[in-house]
């Protein structure tokens, strides 16, 4: 909201005082500043002349040649297209080099062969008005060689309040209001003002019936004989200083009392309404209004509507009527200055995207006391600018409105307290005293009275008033004090511990980028993984189209990243831990606790080993993983109900030890996934993706870890190989070595797979690194035969042979 | 001891001498035409490796020599063969030394030659920030804690005493979540608040925890505002807590992040969950005179806070006459942006691999 520098001085003395000075003082008691300007500064550069000759240009009937007197040396020969431009004239003159709005810069020039040195301006040019009849014509008064903005008074500053700064205040959405701060602020009195309705005739006043509880207060009164004349320069610069475009005195005595006071009020034109008396009430579903913008709006049973007898003629709060608006030849006028219900004004704003600076103010909650005062205001100002104006009637005040001035108790003590700061009793009542509080003493606590405009919405209770009393003492008076207390180590966070060392290890030796990611699916990666179908938690607006739902997976928000980030890396390594949610019917979502990694590369040449995989890496990231957390080994076996993004023949499912559950899954991408991620053609990738549930990891008890006793004998390593039928698996033939070893299997590492014509069809062969070691001795040859024996046995068991080379 | 080219000479010479005091024979005839390749050297000729192999004859040939001669003799050629054996042995010790001298010059060895780098993983910069907060906050006793992303509108807004109708909810673009109809309301979560009101249901007073964590607001991208980003809630529930106490905290904070002290003011600011409510602004630490971080007004507005709404405390089961509290909201994406000197918000979730292998 902006603020007029020179408004706010109508209300209280600010000789002295510099605006951006003002501005901070606000900043630091108030509400935010967002920005100081001054409002129209090249003002201070027009220069007041004297048209001291004027005759017709040579050669233009239309242009004059003038001689003005600006105060220094020589009269200014300025060319002029005005036609009421003539000698004698005290004109505004914008001499070479004066820079006007629109980046205009005034220069020396020639105008049909005849030497100019300046400008006489319009209103229009300077930035008062839409006035271009002619060039601006002052007050024979002024001196000539003054600068303009000067000796109009017009010279101001606009000062920025940021809106969310204020949604709580409604008093602050008027000038009147933000000066009574600045008055405790500074400690200067608010200057009075008259708001007393002058004396009414006594004919008949306007009827008005309320059926909606949405309306309490509603004023009504008769105004004969205004005129929509052009406003003076007081009242126009004070309007376009805070952004709103003068149109006629009517409107702009509307927008200057609602501005001045913070009350919204309506003129309507007394020959479209009042007739058959106004109704206040809420719409009727399928109603329509034209508002003064032009639209027709399509309203609803909550939306509340000023009507003539029952035809609509305003939405309540918000705009006015096409119909019933004041045109040029009104001069019976209905002034409408009423309280609306705050939420009601706010939601029928919000649902037809009507904002306007009315309903702005209503759904702050507005005072309902304010309305005769505003009306008083009105008047008053209409009267002294058109004094044949009357009131025929007293005014109509209907309603149910009550007082809305409370009582709070305040303990000093409190304030002290909550503040941390050294207010006695007499300190606080002289901040609650400057703001406009009432104050007495209430045993050993202070009995404060809220005035009428500040109960409505913001003071309700004491701590409001330790507010009151901490932003004026300012809170930059308060010293810092150490949080004092038993200081106990808080509770072992072990989620977090884990979260943490499972970070470190993927962002760690595993070679990880760690990833947030939004938590909202596009709509075309679950269209890719086909889960239309599958329930999602899904929001009601969502930023784009198609971007509705909530990852019930992390894995899912890794999905497409792989095909940017493969652009430019044959290597792409993410991992990401976070939320997912499923839907739970008739209850809170479920919150599923992940982390997720995704790896993906460039595939391997023909001829690469076995195990370089990006499936084989991810198994192994997860083991490692695993092991670091001092968990169970991993167990792992084929996944049976593999991910939508899972390869369904390449899946594995994660136990920790073989009796867990499953508690993540490690997958191959599905191979139909791959084009439509991108992955096809020259990004053609190995991509594999693992996802663990941290809350299982959790639940997991870690193994103690102990040290295990170095060996005192040295190992024997034997290489085995088997030939096997193609479907036995690696952890049949494991489990196998482990047999046969008796206890003496120390390690088994696999380091070949092959499957080749020497096999023949149908078989393959693994070949492993067996460590054979025993606590108490050194193993021997006929130790080792005898495993081999046993091999050759369980090989045979198996459907196949140990193999001799 | 040096070797002496002339003593070693006259050594053969000596032993020559002896030869001749043996009989004439084919035998001494052919000893002294092998020694006569030696002795036709000057003393300065005669090389420790030739000197050798010169010592190396007489010695192989003692019985050549006159019984009475032979001790003599061999007593030379010994004398010759450890001079030569010495020398030589400190000639290969300089050649060492030389060639050691030598590769210690680095002669051909380019310093500027790019390192072949290991391939690393990241720490988001979200996740390196969050954790010196987690860390310095729990250092002084803080709880940290956690609460949903999908949130219900009760812990959201109306235990935060924010009602149905009131203002604040429009200036919090919310995400709300289709529910049946009937069922409790749910939306992405505005802010981390919410924990403030699940904190004090499940702590019990005085306390004081942290929640870091993402939020939701239903805003347009661009490079300063995202529909998604990360916060941190503090709260502290304790007797007597005064505003003293909080900015006593919010300095604290500040001196953690940037390592000195950093002057900062509390101005008044309007939250429906707290009251007093303020903003917090710390004087800019990038510049004296206003920069384009600080919109060149020297302040960067950092994180709202205030003393904890009565309702907000009765809403969590903590009588508000007995206990008070402060509260603060920071925002981590932006403190992340500030350290370090992010420019767009939207690369924070990107998933871009070149600004994540930044950090």
């Amino acid at each position: 909201m902006k603020i007029s520098y020179r408004w706010l001085a109508r209300h209280v003395d600010l000789t002295g005082v510099d605006p951006k000075a003002l501005a901070n003082e606000l900043t630091l008691s108030t509400a935010e500043v967002e920005g100081v300007e001054r409002f129209l500064p090249h003002l201070a550069n027009i220069t007041i002349g004297h048209v001291v000759e004027r005759e017709k240009h040579p050669d233009a009937d239309k242009l004059s040649r003038c001689s003005v007197d600006v105060g220094a040396g020589e009269p200014l020969q300025i060319v002029c297209g005005a036609p009421n431009v003539r000698a004698g004239l005290k004109v505004a003159v914008a001499t070479v080099g004066t820079e006007l709005p629109g980046d205009f810069k005034i220069k020396k020039s020639k105008i049909r062969g005849v030497e100019s040195n300046g400008m006489i301006c319009s209103e229009r040019e300077l930035g008062l008005g839409e006035e271009h009849d002619g060039i601006w014509e002052l007050p024979l008064e002024l001196t000539v060689g003054a600068k303009l903005g000067a000796a109009l008074g017009l010279e101001d500053w606009v000062i920025e309040i940021d809106n969310k700064s204020i949604t709580h205040r409604p008093d602050l959405w008027g000038h009147r209001g933000v000066a009574a701060e600045v008055a405790a602020i500074l400690r200067r009195p608010l200057k009075a003002l008259e708001l007393t309705l002058p004396a009414t005739g006594a004919g008949s006043s306007c009827p008005v019936r309320i059926e909606s509880d949405a309306c309490s207060r509603y004023m009504a009164l008769h105004i004969q004989g205004a005129r929509a004349t052009r406003s003076p320069l007081w009242l126009k610069s004070l309007l376009l200083a805070v952004g709103q475009r003068p149109l006629d005195l009517l409107v702009d005595l509307s927008n200057f009392v609602m501005l001045d006071l913070g009350q919204p009020n309506h003129l309507f034109d007394a020959r479209r309404i009042g007739g058959s008396g106004i109704v206040v009430r809420k719409a009727r579903g399928g109603e329509t209004l034209a508002t003064l913008d032009g639209v027709e709006r399509k309203l609803e049973p909550s939306d509340l509507l000023i009507c003539n007898g029952d035809e609509p003629v305003a939405l309540a709060g918000i705009m006015g009527g096409e119909g019933s608006k004041v045109t040029g030849d009104t001069s019976h006028l209905v002034l409408e200055v009423a309280s609306f219900h705050a939420a009601t004004v706010r939601r029928t704003s919000a649902r037809l995207g009507l904002r306007t600076d009315a309903s702005a103010r209503f759904e702050k909650s507005l005072d309902p006391a304010l309305a005769p005062k505003a009306a008083a205001h009105l008047v008053r100002l209409l009267q002294a600018e058109q004094p044949e104006v009357k009131i025929t009637a007293p005014a109509t005040d209907v309603g149910t409105w009550k007082d809305a001035s409370k009582t709070i108790r305040l303990r000093g003590a409190r304030v002290r307290t909550m503040l941390g700061a050294p207010l006695d009793d007499a300190a606080i009542t002289d901040i609650l005293v400057r703001l406009g509080f009432g104050v007495t003493k209430d045993g050993d606590a202070l009995s404060v009275q809220v005035p009428s405009i500040r109960a409505t919405k913001d003071i309700g209770i004491e701590q409001d008033l330790v507010e009151e009393v901490g932003r004026i003492y300012r809170y930059g008076n308060i010293t810092e004090v150490p949080l004092q207390g038993v200081l106990v180590p808080p509770p072992r966070d072990e989620r977090r511990r884990l979260v943490r060392r499972i970070e470190d290890r993927l962002a760690g030796s595993a070679r990880f980028h760690q990833q947030l990611s939004y938590s909202f699916v596009p709509d075309t990666t679950i269209e890719k993984l086909g889960q239309q179908a599958t329930p999602h938690v899904e929001v009601l607006n969502p930023i784009t189209e198609g971007a509705s739902r909530v990852r019930r997976s992390v894995a899912v928000s890794l999905l497409p990243l792989v095909e940017p980030n493969r652009r430019r890396f044959d290597d792409v390594r993410l991992f990401e831990v976070g939320k997912g949610y499923v839907p739970v019917e008739g209850a809170e979502p479920q919150e599923l606790h992940e982390v997720a990694f995704v790896i993906a590369r460039t595939p391997r040449k023909s001829g690469a080993s076995f195990d370089d995989t990006s499936l084989a890496h991810a198994q192994g990231v997860v083991e490692d993983l695993v092991r670091s957390l001092g968990l169970e080994a991993c167990a792992w076996s084929r996944c049976e109900t593999p991910a939508a993004w899972a390869h369904p023949g390449r899946a594995v499912a994660l136990r920790l030890g073989a009796d867990s559950s499953v508690i993540g899954e490690v997958a191959a991408l599905e191979p139909g996934l791959a084009r439509a991620l991108g992955l096809a053609g020259e990004l053609e990738s190995d991509v594999a993706l693992a996802r663990l549930s941290i809350d299982a990891l959790l639940a997991a008890a870690p193994r103690a870890r102990r040290y295990t006793p170095l060996p005192q004998f040295p190992a024997t390593r034997v290489d085995v190989a088997l030939a096997l039928p193609s479907e036995k698996t690696a952890g049949e033939v494991k489990a196998a070595l482990e047999r046969s070893g008796k206890g003496l299997v120390a390690a088994l590492h696999l380091f070949d797979i092959y499957a080749g014509e020497r096999l023949g069809a149908g078989r393959k062969s693994l070949a492993w690194h067996v460590t054979l070691q025993a606590p108490d001795r050194t193993l021997n040859e006929a130790d080792v035969k005898k495993f081999l024996e046993r091999v050759e046995r369980e090989a045979a068991q198996l459907g196949g042979e140990l193999r001799r080379e | 001891m040096t070797y002496d080219a002339q003593a070693v000479r006259a050594l053969l010479d000596e032993i020559l001498a002896a030869l001749a005091s043996a009989p004439e024979s084919d035998e001494t005839r052919a000893l002294r035409e092998r020694l006569a390749r030696f002795t036709a050297l000057s003393g300065a000729e005669l090389t420790p490796a030739l000197a050798l192999e010169a010592s190396a004859i007489p010695l192989g040939a003692m019985r050549v020599f006159p019984k009475e001669a032979r001790g003599q003799v061999g007593a030379k050629a010994n004398a010759m063969k450890q001079a030569a054996d010495a020398a030589l042995a400190q000639e290969k010790e300089a050649a060492l030394a030389l060639a050691l001298a030598e590769e210690r010059t680095g002669k051909g060895f380019d310093a500027t030659l790019p390192p072949p780098l290991p391939s690393r993983g990241s720490l988001h910069p979200i996740t390196q920030v969050t954790r010196e907060l987690e860390d310095l906050f729990t250092s002084m006793g803080w709880t940290i804690l956690d609460g949903p992303e999908v949130e219900t509108e009760h812990f959201n807004f109306d235990a935060l005493n924010i009602s149905p109708d009131h203002p604040a909810r429009d200036t919090m673009d919310t995400f709300w979540v289709k529910t049946a109809p009937g069922a409790e309301r749910l939306v992405m979560r505005t802010h981390t608040s919410p924990v403030q009101v699940r904190a004090m249901k499940r702590l019990t007073p005085p306390f004081r925890a942290i929640v870091p964590g993402k939020v939701f607001r239903n805003e347009a991208l661009d490079a300063s505002h995202e529909h998604t980003f990360h916060q941190m809630e503090g709260l502290v529930v304790g007797k007597d807590i005064s505003v003293g106490h909080l900015i006593g905290a919010m300095k604290t904070l500040l001196r953690g992040i940037f390592g000195r002290d950093i002057e900062i003011r509390l101005r008044p600011g309007y939250f429906p969950f707290v009251e007093p409510g303020f903003e917090l602004d710390a004087r800019c630490p990038f510049c004296k005179e206003g920069c384009s971080v600080c919109k060149r007004s020297t302040w960067i507005e950092l994180l709202p806070c205030g003393m904890v709404h009565p309702n907000v405390l009765r809403a969590g089961g903590i009588d508000p006459e007995q206990w008070t509290g402060f509260a603060f909201g920071l925002g981590l994406s932006r403190l992340v942006m500030l350290r370090f000197s992010i420019d767009d918000i939207r690369h924070l979730l990107g998933g871009d691999v070149r600004f994540l292998e930044q950090f």
